[in-house]
């Protein structure tokens, strides 16, 4: 009879508790981004991309494997939970509200969060600031915060990332050649 | 139905199948009796009935091909009629009583019986149940034994018998209480004689 | 005059014609009918047919007209998951050419670096 209260308190209590644990300790690594109001209102171009798991379930069936870019993009997007992007385009150089990114990157905050590239370009007048998650050795979530003098991005890509696939995607559908080997 | 006259209907039905509309002419001259009669007594109304017979035959100029001999053509043709008439009696109200057109054209047909007799029993065979009515005329129009009018009407031998008993049971009360005068004043006196196909049980 | 039901019975139910014209209102009944479309089935079924043409009619429009959205949802999904792989291979690349630009201004500014 112990034996059975027991095994029921464990039953009852302990699981749910471990997984409860279980789910606290994985870690969000999507961003909460913000509203950016008063920028769209003056963008003469915006971009708003919201592409969650099953989007992204979805976007991937209308992919054609036969293809080699639709293949390369339906392998990097594989590992993938979510991709947000938020960028505008101004008419004339804008000064981009400090605290909204300031707010944005309090969110980046070791130990989840690394800064790989943070970069001030005075020929081009550019910010780059790259974030990676890691977990456990492994990178699971990017941040891209990129302000140009006409233009302001934010990319979240939320999963497991492979930098050398989005390589291979590079000069299809647009994407510029990222030149990542020269980095070697 | 001899042999020669059942060659000759299978003749007219193959040519009318073929498409030659005076076989198929030929064919209604030869059986519109039959569905007529029958459908006029199931439904006593002489319009309607008629409305019905043509009703059977536009079916059969559809279902022609379908149809194998002389026997399944009969056999077909009272199928069809009793049922047209058993499904327009459950649509439609009940035409409760022949109407004094009716009976003095079908007392012409009569002359040498007693007419006010054969009246009453056209009347009350008119009150039937309809199933009940469709195994009387089977019976005593159409001439079938008990196992045919069975298979025509899809019961089983049992229920056709218990029905013609019942039926033949009301029919006589029915006549014995009106106490049907026959043409010399006297009431006919009215008794169950066993058929040619042996009597119902 | 026979007394017996049976017989009284038989000649009171014996077969009547419709007239010499009943086969000629027949034949003209099937030529009207062979002029005009075929209904075969009583009214109820026709009812009951029709009702069924619509909802079969309605049903195939529905599973149409999801499909058309599935379609269009994904086709959308694809656009938007290519503009943003197309977003972030030109942000990540802006990044490796101010890395690179900085660079080569340290190089020139400290040649001895």
């Amino acid at each position: 009879m112990r034996a059975f209260v027991r095994r029921l308190t464990f039953a009852c209590i302990l699981l749910p508790a471990m997984l409860a644990a279980a789910l606290a300790a994985a870690p969000d690594v999507r961003v909460k981004m913000p509203n950016f109001g008063s920028l769209a209102e003056k963008a003469s171009d915006s971009v708003n991309i919201t592409l969650d798991s099953a989007l992204l379930s979805i976007a991937a069936g209308f992919l054609d494997s036969s293809k080699p870019e639709d293949a390369a993009a339906k392998e990097l997007i594989a590992g993938l939970k979510g991709i947000y992007v938020k960028s505008y385009t101004f008419d004339k150089d804008y000064a981009y509200p400090s605290a909204d990114v300031d707010m944005l990157k309090k969110q980046l905050s070791a130990p989840l969060w690394q800064r790989l590239v943070g970069v001030r370009s005075r020929k081009e007048q550019a910010n780059v600031d790259i974030y990676m998650a890691i977990d456990q050795g492994s990178a699971n979530g990017l941040v891209i915060i990129a302000s140009e003098p006409r233009q302001f991005t934010i990319v979240n890509i939320v999963g497991s990332i492979d930098l050398q696939k989005l390589h291979r995607l590079e000069g299809k559908f647009g994407i510029p050649r990222l030149q990542l080997e020269e980095k070697k | 139905m001899t042999e020669a006259d059942a060659c000759a209907t299978e003749d007219l039905l193959s040519r009318a199948v073929g498409g030659e509309s005076a076989a198929f002419t030929a064919l209604v001259r030869k059986h519109q009796r039959l569905v007529y009669s029958l459908a006029l007594r199931m439904l006593s109304d002489r319009h309607k009935a008629e409305d019905l017979a043509q009703d059977v035959f536009l079916q059969l100029h559809r279902s022609a091909a379908s149809i194998e001999s002389a026997a399944h053509l009969l056999f077909w043709l009272r199928r069809v009629t009793i049922n047209r008439a058993i499904d327009r009696l459950r649509r439609e109200p009940r035409y409760e009583d022949v109407s004094l057109e009716e009976g003095l054209l079908l007392v012409s047909d009569a002359c040498d019986e007693d007419p006010l007799l054969q009246r009453r029993l056209r009347e009350l065979v008119g009150r039937l149940p309809a199933a009940h009515r469709a195994v009387v005329l089977l019976r005593y129009q159409e001439d079938l034994d008990p196992a045919e009018i069975a298979r025509t009407l899809s019961m089983s031998i049992n229920t056709v018998k218990s029905h013609l008993k019942r039926s033949l049971a009301i029919l006589r009360e029915q006549v014995g209480n009106t106490a049907a005068m026959g043409p010399d004043g006297t009431a006919s006196r009215l008794e169950h004689a066993p058929t040619k196909h042996g009597s119902v049980t | 005059m026979s007394n017996n039901l049976d017989d009284q019975l038989r000649s009171a139910l014996r077969a009547v014609d419709p007239g010499d014209e009943f086969a000629a209102r027949v034949m003209a009944r099937i030529a009207n009918e062979s002029m005009r479309p075929r209904r075969s089935m009583p009214a109820g079924y026709q009812w009951l047919s029709a009702a069924l043409v619509a909802a079969v009619v309605f049903g195939a429009l529905i599973a149409h007209d999801r499909q058309v959205r599935r379609e269009q949802q994904g086709l959308e999904a694809r656009r938007q998951l290519i503009e943003a792989l197309r977003v972030t291979g030109e942000k990540l690349d802006l990044a490796y050419r101010v890395v690179n630009d900085e660079a080569h201004a340290a190089t020139r500014e400290n040649p001895g670096a």
